[in-house]
């Protein structure tokens, strides 16, 4: 008689209606730390216990250990509750929320009298799972339902494209949210594959967790996002802790020399999944062999107007369709990402509305005018460029330093740590072009010292006419100059500050010829890092003037001379 | 200046250029203050880029057992005792 098919992964699925935790795992040596079954079912049982009365409907869970998360998830399911994951657990958002719910978990399961046997619920393909919520284009959270069938559908196909088969899950991103939920717990627990109980976001943790799956004869599978991805270090031995099977990454796209140095490090193949909180999974690619995102099996999608426009079971609405925020290109027999068509950034894999941001800076009595952006940076944090009155534009390095902390405190109360910008511009009026725009090019001009250690910080200039421009400025606190020789009273060396005003008086004027001489040279007072300065300029025949001076005085004036230009001998 | 305080004003240069914080000098640092959270703000990305910066400059290379290595990262004294400790170079 032939022997049974052996089960392969995807043999081994077991959609969340039938409730796979409730099947023995298979034993395996894993440290204590690592959710299996078995751990998971005893913890459950303890809420199952208290749960009993206690009112049904929608549960807030917020619970940032895997194990204790998914036992109180898997309870709340078991006993027909909804559970309800916000994103994050500030009490701004709980209190948001708070409205909608029928109770909330405490943080580990109250000892209780009762002991109720086996959970009495079925689960239905139609009922709710979950709650959760996601940043809107303005801010707003919105709130958005799972079913069971919109949940087994998507995991369904994960278990098809990368079944988990003696392999073990470590997960580096929250379970809180939509990916980090199916890729780093659901899928492990339909597929019967162990998943780490502990928070793995440090890459020695994370090495740790890589030889645990080996010494136990399993393949590890990574559930990563950009923000760890670029940041591995070379100095791990990572191939004596184990090659992972696969690296999964999503949360925003990662940039390719960190997807091929994760490649390189890890030994493993990088699988980037684009999706949203609305949509579920899109579409998946491996970059280093394809930029091009090739749509996961069941998800229809078409092109509308540089738009990606979806149906697909995993969505709350399939046969409705949705229309994605980002722009996109059909290339090959998928697409490429063009950038957001709303004005809302990733910051470390998180949507943060840049209106919200300038909506709540606004509400300040001294701001006047202010832009969000991404500058772009490799840190993907974001930067503000804020009009301010007169009287509340900082002057030194105390000021701005409590503007700025006063700022972030003021934003804090709306958006994670993460989500608050690093990078600060204050200027008098925002700068604009020739079309009345604040475009790239002045928002690269704003933020140019950060690349630069030898400029000082632009924040705009104004004309009187062809002939006369002031210039504001500070001081970068980072400047290059100030290194060495003044540490215990760093202070801009006197070349750097004619060197700014004749690069300064270049860009303002184009060429001024060959530079001659400088008269009527005088330092007044020092400048000092952190400060604020004006750089008035005045173009004479063959000659530019400069003043440099700030709220304590002046600091240097100068005539600088260049040469009569060539086409006077003609 | 002692070594200690040379090691002190090193760490908070490393901080600050690690993560490009522009309104905080060396003296904006209170040794005992928290580096993350209140004090002087740092979230978790913060963590990773502090911890490569400690193996590049220090060349130490931080455990398995997350809670007690971060442990170091929570005020500035904390982490001067880690680089005393560990270091290599």
């Amino acid at each position: 008689m032939p022997p049974p098919c052996a089960p392969d992964g995807f043999m081994n699925f077991t959609p969340l209606v039938q409730r796979p935790w409730l099947r023995p795992s298979a034993p395996v040596s894993l440290p204590a730390h690592w959710c299996d079954n078995a751990a998971i079912l005893a913890l459950r049982q303890r809420w199952l216990n208290w749960l009993v009365d206690q009112p049904s409907g929608q549960w807030l869970l917020h619970q940032p250990d895997p194990l204790q998360f998914t036992a109180a998830l898997l309870a709340l399911w078991d006993t027909g509750r909804v559970a309800v994951l916000p994103a994050d657990d500030r009490p701004e958002t709980l209190q948001a929320i708070a409205a909608e719910l029928d109770g909330q978990l405490p943080a580990t399961p109250p000892s209780s009298v009762q002991a109720i046997s086996a959970p009495p619920v079925a689960l239905a393909a139609q009922q709710i799972a979950l709650v959760l919520y996601t940043s809107g284009s303005t801010g707003q959270p919105v709130r958005l339902s799972k079913r069971f069938d919109q949940l087994d559908s998507e995991l369904a196909v994960h278990a098809a494209l990368w079944p988990l088969a003696d392999c073990a899950v470590v997960a580096q991103v929250s379970h809180q949210h939509i990916y980090g939920l199916l890729a780093g717990v659901l899928h492990p627990l339909c597929a019967g594959a162990p998943f780490s109980g502990r928070d793995a976001l440090y890459p020695e943790v994370l090495a740790a967790r890589l030889a645990e799956a080996r010494a136990a004869g399993l393949a590890a599978v990574v559930v990563s996002s950009p923000a760890p991805l670029s940041r591995l270090p070379t100095h791990i031995d990572w191939l004596a802790a184990g090659s992972p099977r696969r690296i999964f990454s999503s949360g925003a796209p990662l940039q390719s020399e960190h997807a091929a140095q994760a490649e390189q490090l890890l030994q493993a193949p990088v699988n980037e999944i684009y999706g949203s909180t609305e949509t579920g999974g899109i579409a998946w690619r491996q970059q280093t062999q394809s930029v091009v995102w090739q749509p996961l099996p069941g998800v229809d999608w078409h092109i509308d107007d540089d738009a990606l426009v979806l149906h697909s079971a995993f969505l709350e609405q399939p046969q409705l369709g949705w229309r994605q925020a980002d722009r996109v290109a059909a290339r090959d027999d998928g697409f490429v990402l063009l950038g957001r068509g709303d004005r809302v950034a990733k910051v470390a894999g998180k949507r943060v509305s840049l209106e919200q941001i300038e909506q709540r800076l606004l509400q300040l009595p001294e701001v006047e005018a202010v832009r969000c952006v991404d500058p772009g940076r490799a840190d993907g944090r974001l930067g503000v460029v804020v009009a301010l009155t007169a009287q509340a534009l900082p002057q030194e390095h105390a000021a701005r330093r409590a503007l700025t902390e006063r700022l972030r405190a003021a934003l804090a109360d709306q958006l994670e740590r993460v989500a608050l910008p690093r990078y600060w511009r204050f200027v008098e009026q925002l700068p604009s072009n020739a079309q009345g725009k604040l475009d790239r090019t002045l928002i690269a001009r704003l933020f140019a010292d950060l690349d630069d250690d030898r400029q000082p910080r632009w924040l705009g200039e104004q004309w009187q006419d062809a002939e006369h421009c002031r210039h504001s400025f500070e001081v970068p606190e980072r400047l290059a100059y100030l290194r060495g020789h003044f540490d215990s009273f760093p202070l801009v060396p006197g070349v750097v500050m004619i060197q700014w005003a004749l690069q300064t008086a270049e860009r303002s004027f184009g060429a001024l010829g060959s530079f001659r001489r400088l008269e009527r040279l005088k330092f007044q007072s020092m400048l000092r890092p952190g400060m604020r300065f004006q750089l008035t300029l005045v173009r004479k025949p063959d000659a530019v003037s400069f003043t440099l001076e700030s709220a304590v005085g002046r600091h240097c004036t100068a005539t600088a001379r260049f040469a009569p230009q060539v086409e006077d001998h003609a | 200046m002692s070594e200690t305080q040379n090691l002190s004003l090193e760490l908070k240069r490393m901080i600050i250029e690690t993560l490009e914080l522009e309104d905080i000098t060396p003296d904006d640092i209170e040794p005992d203050a928290p580096l993350f959270g209140e004090g002087l703000g740092l979230d978790s990305i913060d963590a990773l880029e502090i911890g490569l910066a400690l193996q590049k400059h220090y060349g130490i290379k931080l455990d398995a057992e997350a809670e007690e290595t971060r442990q170091h990262f929570t005020s500035l004294n904390a982490l001067q005792a880690l680089v005393e400790q560990r270091r290599v170079s």
